[in-house]
């Protein structure tokens, strides 16, 4: 120990640290450091002495000495590139993350305002056909009304009319309940059926009942006509001026050229 | 440029990127010891001009030569201080500059730049003061002809007209003394 001491006081790992030493003496340091913590321990004092004192002595160089000095060496190729074209786009690269970021929340607040409205729009629909079924049923009734109406109105006209003669034509054996009033103003030809009084059976899809006149015993086709429940009103059929019965027959649809008889209904004579 | 920020790197960070040769080691080596090494070398080579392309040339010294560097052996800072100490002793040894300046007394050559400068050891730098004093004038000479003037000890003997071994002693004696001050 006291030979490593001396050593260290000989002086000579302070001309290492400065580097004055010849080779030969450089590798005996070297060597002795390697072997002994206290030469390493000394070696490092030493340095931070005369890091300090240089530290304290140290005159900034000219500012355009830096530029001029960085450019002045050759760095590894990626990292020039690295360094010159990523650097200055990292503030952009944030830009771009946080527009992402931003976008992307934006995308979800309007998709979830877009099914809110989505949902209030459906709403608003059903409301709607809810309004305009309701509203299509009071204009039907309405309409339906208008016409009880007018229906009303003409068979009024026609029953308050002394030109008309009402002619009762009752239910024959094919159809004892049935009948029909007939009006029959012979002045001005006008054959009208009051559908609001008729009482007959339904007919189907396939016949419709035709009225018949009977001019000096021979019938005149005067038009088809259907029953139906709800039928009202007064239908005017074709015109004729005399006659002295009225008859109604069961025939196909559209009507036949001549009563089926078999298939009378009613009948009655003015 | 005066805005330009430092950069700062620990030792380790700055030699690994100092062996990826990666140019943020380079500003880092800079900003971090441009001063301290200009330092050393305006005071061996007092003319601005050449002490910035010596420290031009110390610098890419240190990029082109730091694969030898080995960090067991030493500090880092220890290692560029003796590049940037040879390349300017290199200098004034030179033929060409001891033709340019012959008038040049390098005797007064750390004194001229203190001078000048009004940096370094400046009593008005709290702490610098107490260095001074701390130091004995024959410990500063000494130091300041080996550290600064690039003298070898055998010429600093000669030069004090004192024998090698009590220039190895006050040598020793004055890191000590800054070793009790820094440490």
């Amino acid at each position: 120990m006291e030979e490593i001491k001396a050593y260290i006081e000989s002086g000579i790992l302070e001309l290492y640290i400065i580097g004055e030493l010849t080779q030969d003496e450089r590798l005996e340091v070297e060597n002795m450091a390697a072997k002994y913590p206290a030469v390493k321990n000394e070696l490092t004092e030493i340095e931070g002495a005369l890091e300090g004192y240089v530290d304290q002595q140290a005159i900034a160089p000219a500012e355009n000495l830096r530029e001029k000095i960085l450019k002045s060496v050759q760095y590894s190729g990626n990292d020039v590139e690295a360094k010159v074209i990523t650097m200055p786009s990292k503030g952009g690269f944030t830009f771009y993350k946080y527009a992402f970021a931003a976008s992307v929340v934006i995308l979800l607040v309007s998709w979830a305002a877009l099914f809110n409205v989505y949902n209030k729009l459906e709403d608003t629909k059903l409301e709607m056909l809810a309004l305009q079924s309701s509203n299509q049923k009071y204009a039907n009734q309405a309409n339906f009304f208008d016409k009880q109406l007018a229906d009303s109105k003409q068979a009024l006209e026609v029953l308050a009319n002394p030109d008309f003669k009402m002619v009762k034509l009752a239910g024959t054996k094919n159809s004892p309940l049935s009948s029909i009033t007939v009006a029959f103003n012979s002045k001005k030809q006008d054959v009208m059926i009051d559908m609001t009084s008729m009482n007959m059976p339904e007919n189907d899809h396939d016949h419709q009942y035709q009225l018949w006149a009977m001019v000096d015993g021979k019938p005149v086709d005067l038009g088809v006509f259907d029953m139906a429940a709800d039928t009202t009103g007064m239908k005017r059929m074709k015109a004729i001026g005399n006659a002295q019965a009225f008859a109604v027959t069961l025939e196909k649809r559209g009507g036949n050229q001549s009563p089926t008889m078999k298939l009378m209904m009613v009948m009655g004579s003015i | 440029m005066s805005k330009t920020k430092k950069i700062k790197l620990s030792e380790t960070e700055l030699i690994d990127a100092l062996r990826g040769k990666q140019k943020i080691a380079m500003e880092a080596l800079y900003d971090m010891y441009s001063a301290s090494l200009h330092g050393i070398i305006i005071r061996i080579v007092p003319q601005d001009e050449i002490a910035e392309d010596l420290l031009q040339e110390t610098f890419v010294k240190i990029w082109n030569s730091f694969p030898s560097f080995d960090s067991s052996k030493g500090r880092l800072f220890t290692w560029m201080v003796n590049i940037a100490r040879n390349v300017s002793i290199d200098k004034i040894r030179s033929k060409d500059y001891r033709n340019n300046s012959k008038n040049q007394d390098l005797e007064n050559t750390v004194n001229y730049v203190d001078e000048r400068r009004n940096t370094s050891i400046n009593p008005e730098v709290l702490g610098v003061k107490d260095l001074v004093e701390k130091l004995k004038p024959e410990q500063k000479s000494i130091l300041d002809l080996v550290y600064f003037k690039g003298y070898t000890h055998v010429e600093a003997a000669e030069e004090l007209d004192i024998p090698l071994g009590t220039v190895k002693t006050r040598l020793r004696m004055a890191i000590i003394t800054l070793r009790k001050y820094f440490n």
